[in-house]
């Protein structure tokens, strides 16, 4: 595997910090309540269907009250992992336990040029120079589209997003399509890349983001393609929104209680579908809306804790959040969030984290952020990865010949080791005087230099031409229906 | 590729023994050592300086690559004498006194080895004294002086004062370097230049002794 994701720190505390099993155990039982008591409404005839015949109670046509026993069951057949693939089928993200990978978010409405810092709004290019740069940042582990072309007709730029994706990285794909028929067209395209329908569930190149409109809420897109989905065996990530004060209680148990019963609800219907189906839940959203200024905003510290507990309570695969910021550019707030999330839900053991290079509360996406991100993602994993201690790191029969006076500079030991200590990229250590001779650039200044640079040489592995054809013969039949 | 860039390619990858037979090659097939010395080991050294400065070559590289360098320099050594070649020039260099500190000391005079200089070290914890006896018996062209501690600093000053007071100042270049020390405080006190890391002094000593 080209990244294990292992978290070493995770593994002992994720658990620990903050949230314990019983807290978990309390929120689990608040949401089978809300299941059994209040019930979800379900916009799909096929899923009220589905939930019925498992032993649902219906009534007012759509409301759909679950009992514990079918979650129960539920928790028997699903996964407690899912394992995303590169173009190549090689196994790359075991998203199971505290392993933790990270990529970008999708979908922003601007874009901050990283050339002329100018916010303005995306066109395809920007789609295509944010994937190559996922491509080329090794912390980078898998892509989301990032930006909403608007150079495309938009109700279905999501085909071109997935045509980009999918022709200018390697890496696995996290993607979001408006309707189902852009769902089933992202996966078409996808199995044309991989060969066919079972290579595709087989190793698994993509997973579909499902945003569901609330926990008790559940729209007829986000269930179709859920169904659709699971129905083919293929990774769905299943999110529903609450919205603390607007939608759900504003306390974070509140909403986390309203969020899992609707991830629960999810669960139970993937399983109904397809035992077995692999499933994702949320590692975050104990989401409140800031009732000073009206904005559902991303970098909270009570946001992803107790979700990503959850999950661990459950052993279930989450997606989850880090590297996004509400500031409204590339500044010391927008660093300063990124950190903190992405060190917290690393911490939490947060497998999915996406959304690196979010600004304005997910409405901007910056490359030069994301490259921010990326760099502190290196000192975090580097963190999380813990170190050895041994005979060989130790290393004291050098330190006796040595002396008290003794030089470790050019010794055979420092030679072997000194790569595997932490060495950044962005984070300027030189001394003053060469950081006058470089320009005394500042950290957004050399992550925007960054970019350029990667875009400019970066050439990402091409697909063969009979495939990217096969890609752009669905988008232009997508477009042709469209019009 | 000539024996030449065989050379300067050994030095650059730090093999000591591939250095060696390589220098040794060459003085058998009759090159002038002068060549071996400037357009081989120096020349791969300068490199070596580039590579450190454009931040691909880490510490440990630079010293593995001018261990390798030293090595061959040793061979080189009886030849350079018969033929009359000098260094580039000589350095005296220390810790100034009080302070125990020489990490940045000793990658300097690496670099300066590096660059073709004599080097001699006189450690660290180096009175004034000490430094005016070793100019008055190895004729350096230049003396360099480190301190890490502000406390240490004005020991510099001193060092200044008894170069003049017996007079040997004029015969010699001052540099000077450390964490705290700065340009304005080589100019303070007297010193011919500063430089802020060790492959700039070895940059700048080497711009001194050629007069640029």
């Amino acid at each position: 595997m080209s990244n294990s994701g292992m978290n070493q720190r995770a593994f002992q505390g994720a658990l620990s910090y903050g949230t314990s099993p019983e807290q978990c155990q309390r929120i689990h039982h608040a949401s089978l309540e809300i299941l059994e008591r209040t019930g979800v409404r379900l916009y799909l005839q096929e899923a009220v269907d589905l939930a019925r015949k498992g032993g649902a109670d219906v009534t007012d046509g759509n409301l759909v009250r679950l009992p514990s026993g079918m979650v129960e069951k539920a928790f028997t057949t699903v996964p407690k992992r899912v394992v995303l693939c590169d173009r190549h089928g090689n196994r790359v993200m075991a998203v199971e336990g505290c392993r933790c990978f990270y990529g970008p978010g999708s979908d922003t409405l601007n874009l901050i040029d990283h050339r002329t810092g100018e916010r303005r709004k995306p066109v395809l290019k920007d789609v295509e120079e944010g994937i190559i740069l996922c491509d080329a940042l090794p912390n980078i582990d898998f892509v989301m589209s990032m930006v909403i072309p608007t150079d495309v007709n938009q109700t279905i730029c999501d085909r071109h997003q997935m045509e980009i994706m999918l022709a200018r990285t390697t890496k696995p794909i996290i993607f979001v399509t408006y309707d189902t028929s852009g769902c089933l067209d992202a996966i078409e395209m996808a199995e044309a890349v991989v060969g066919d329908a079972d290579a595709l569930r087989r190793n698994p190149i993509c997973a579909c983001y499902i945003n569901v409109t609330t926990g008790l809420r559940h729209n007829g897109e986000a269930l179709e393609k859920l169904l659709f989905l699971s129905g083919k065996g293929l990774p769905a990530l299943y999110i529903p929104q609450e919205t603390g004060g607007v939608t759900s209680p504003v306390t974070a148990a509140g909403t986390l209680a309203m969020v899992n019963a609707g991830m629960l609800a999810g669960l139970v219907l993937s399983q109904l579908k397809r035992e077995g189906a692999p499933f994702v839940m949320p590692g975050w959203d104990c989401s409140y809306l800031d009732m000073r200024t009206m904005v559902r905003h991303y970098a909270d510290p009570s946001k992803h804790a107790l979700p990503q507990a959850l999950a661990h309570y459950y052993n279930l695969p989450m997606f989850s959040l880090g590297g996004a910021s509400d500031s409204k550019v590339v500044d010391q707030q927008a660093a300063a969030e990124a950190a903190l999330t992405l060190l917290s839900s690393t911490l939490g053991g947060g497998n999915i984290i996406h959304d690196l290079g979010y600004l304005e509360s997910g409405l901007t996406f910056s490359f030069a952020q994301l490259a921010i991100c990326a760099e502190i993602v290196s000192w975090v994993k580097t963190f999380a990865r813990g170190e050895e201690v041994n005979d060989e790191t130790l290393n004291l029969d050098e330190i006796h010949r040595a002396g008290p006076d003794g030089r470790f500079m050019d010794s055979a030991h420092t030679l072997r080791h000194y790569k595997e200590r932490f060495y950044p990229d962005l984070f300027e250590r030189a001394n003053y005087e060469t950081w006058v001779k470089r320009g005394s650039k500042t950290m957004v200044e050399r992550a925007s230099d960054k970019v350029s640079q990667i875009l400019a040489q970066h050439q990402p592995e091409p697909l063969p031409a009979d495939i990217a054809k096969r890609l752009r013969e669905i988008v232009q039949r997508a477009e042709a229906k469209a019009q | 590729m000539t024996l030449l860039d065989d050379l300067r390619q050994n030095v650059i990858d730090g093999n000591a023994p591939g250095t060696q037979s390589l220098v040794k090659q060459a003085m058998s097939e009759g090159m002038p050592p002068e060549k071996i010395l400037n357009d081989g080991l120096i020349s791969a050294m300068a490199e070596v300086g580039r590579l450190f400065e454009a931040g691909e070559y880490f510490v440990p590289e630079m010293l593995v690559s001018a261990r390798a360098m030293k090595g061959g320099l040793e061979l080189l050594r009886p030849a350079l004498a018969a033929a009359n070649v000098q260094a580039i020039g000589k350095v005296v260099i220390g810790t100034v006194q009080g302070d125990l500190h020489d990490i940045g000391k000793n990658l300097v005079a690496i670099m300066l080895e590096g660059a073709g200089f004599e080097i001699v070290d006189l450690g660290n914890d180096v009175s004034p004294q000490k430094f005016v006896d070793a100019v008055n018996a190895h004729k350096p062209h230049l003396v360099g002086m480190s301190a890490l501690l502000t406390t240490t600093m004005p020991k510099m000053k001193m060092t200044m004062e008894a170069l003049s007071a017996a007079g040997v100042r004029g015969n010699v270049k001052v540099m000077i370097g450390g964490a705290p020390v700065t340009e304005k405080y080589a100019m303070d006190i007297g010193a011919d230049f500063y430089a802020p890391d060790a492959s700039s002094a070895a940059t700048r000593a080497k711009a001194a002794v050629q007069g640029k």
